[in-house]
């Protein structure tokens, strides 16, 4: 019972972290996944250089840590006199994340369209763009979708090492209302309880559509 | 109104083509050897010969879906030389004169029948949506599918998809068209109903070339039968003499193998 008052007296306070938290992932996402799908093209072009480019751009941001990737942005750039706010660095650093894992899903998502939508592209006289944004994107994301809902699953839990860099998100609310009173084991369960209540529902979504595209497969 | 009339809206002007020394090789290993064709306009071209002789990849060398290593293209009183760098708009005028028909359909399966024929109108001859989409009507309702307007492909049986798929090839007012086996996924009887289709096209004087191995179809509405065995013509000519009586050994016992089936 004294959980439930307590949590009821955290939770408006805990609210705010959770905001912060749902925005940098938000923005991680929309300027990732574009990024992701310039990406993806880059990684199959045939000039050598772009290749090489998108490559790099996506196993750094797939192999190195994100908590690595926020810290060069956060402490290491300031060198080169770019200095970011906390929370401006973690949606930088994110949004890499998101765009190098984000980018693999959709390769695989354009390369699973079959090799005849392509010829027949050309054979129509079809431009690139045109062949590109209106046939293969289409069916190709089809099938990203569930891999990229995933991806979006993972940078909102991602975003708590944010709490890294002081940024207000849902661990440091948390910490911060822990540190007043000493009831950690209470704030860190309800916080872990809000990431739960965000990324549950959206598993449970993402197992319906991989179900859904199984079926129409 | 005949099928090449809508496809053209007036009949465009008959067009022939002519491939000279078409030669194409993958690393070490030869699918064409230096072979020349010349299709007179409005004749019925059928390429036949055993698989692995080469005649898909020569066909598809005519609209450069294959890049050929060597050997001249001359069309619609362009020249293209597949060996050297190809400018945009000879291929572009290439890809305009030269439909084609394929053997797995490739419609577009996230578009409607209507919009998988109306949509390639709108963005390579830039016609309007209501031209193109009532283009696309007419032709439909020609190869009998009109009811079929707005299913997507995966609705169709494999004969209304082939036959949609010769719309959406028509309706860009090709005067060549490509046929590469275009019968051979389907099942006997459905593949009647696109050979009807086809036969109406050749009657309309449209000028065909047809990989296939549908023998009567190849002596009945043909023009031409070029033989193809090993990356080369072996033998061309006249349709029924060739099968009534074929010069090489290798015709001979291909077509044995085909009619005594």
């Amino acid at each position: 019972m004294n959980w439930l008052i307590e949590w009821a007296a955290y939770l408006p306070q805990l609210m705010s972290g959770l905001g912060v938290s749902l925005m940098i992932a938000g923005v991680s996402i929309l300027a990732g996944y574009p990024l992701g799908l310039v990406l993806s093209v880059m990684v199959g072009a045939k000039n050598l250089a772009v290749r090489t480019l998108g490559l790099a751009v996506v196993e750094i941001g797939r192999g190195a840590p994100a908590l690595v990737i926020l810290y060069l942005f956060y402490y290491g750039l300031p060198k080169f006199g770019i200095a970011f706010e906390s929370i401006t660095a973690a949606c930088l650093a994110l949004s890499w994340n998101a765009a190098a894992y984000s980018s693999e899903i959709m390769r695989a998502g354009l390369q699973s369209v079959a090799r005849g939508q392509h010829e027949a592209s050309a054979a129509l006289g079809l431009s690139w763009s045109h062949t590109f944004f209106r046939v293969i994107m289409p069916q190709g994301m089809r099938s990203a979708i569930p891999g990229l809902m995933g991806v979006a699953i993972q940078m909102f839990q991602g975003t708590s090492l944010a709490y890294a860099i002081a940024v207000p998100e849902l661990m440091k609310s948390a910490y911060n209302i822990g540190s007043q009173d000493f009831n950690y084991l209470q704030i860190f369960t309800l916080a872990g309880i809000c990431y739960a209540a965000i990324s549950m529902p959206a598993t449970w979504i993402t197992v319906y559509f991989e179900k859904r595209m199984a079926r129409h497969a | 109104m005949t099928l090449s009339e809508i496809a053209n809206g007036k009949l465009a002007p008959r067009t022939g083509i002519k491939l000279e020394n078409i030669s194409k090789s993958y690393g070490n290993h030869v699918v064409i050897d230096d072979v020349s064709l010349d299709v007179e306009p409005g004749t019925v071209t059928a390429l036949i010969g055993p698989s692995g002789a080469g005649k898909s990849t020569f066909l598809r060398c005519i609209n450069l879906l294959e890049r050929p290593d060597s050997g001249t293209i001359r069309v619609a009183g362009h020249t293209i030389e597949p060996g050297k760098v190809i400018n945009a708009k000879d291929l572009a005028a290439l890809r305009s004169t030269v439909g084609m028909v394929f053997q797995s359909f490739n419609l577009f399966p996230h578009m409607s029948a209507l919009k998988n024929i109306s949509f390639p109108q709108q963005k390579v001859l830039g016609r309007s949506k209501e031209e193109a989409d009532e283009r696309a009507l007419q032709l439909l309702e020609r190869v009998g599918l009109k009811d079929k307007a707005n299913q997507h492909p995966g609705r169709c049986s494999g004969g209304q998809q082939q036959r949609i798929a010769i719309a959406r090839a028509l309706a860009l007012d090709p005067s060549i068209m490509l046929f590469d086996e275009p019968t051979s996924a389907l099942d006997p009887e459905v593949g009647l109903e696109v050979l009807a289709v086809m036969r109406e096209l050749a009657d309309d004087g449209m000028t065909m070339i047809v990989v296939t191995h549908e023998m009567q179809f190849a002596r009945d509405v043909s023009d031409t039968l070029v033989v193809m065995a090993d990356c080369k013509i072996i033998e061309q000519g006249d349709p029924k003499a060739i099968m009534s009586d074929p010069q090489e050994a290798r015709t001979r016992r291909f077509l044995r193998a085909v009619l005594e089936r």
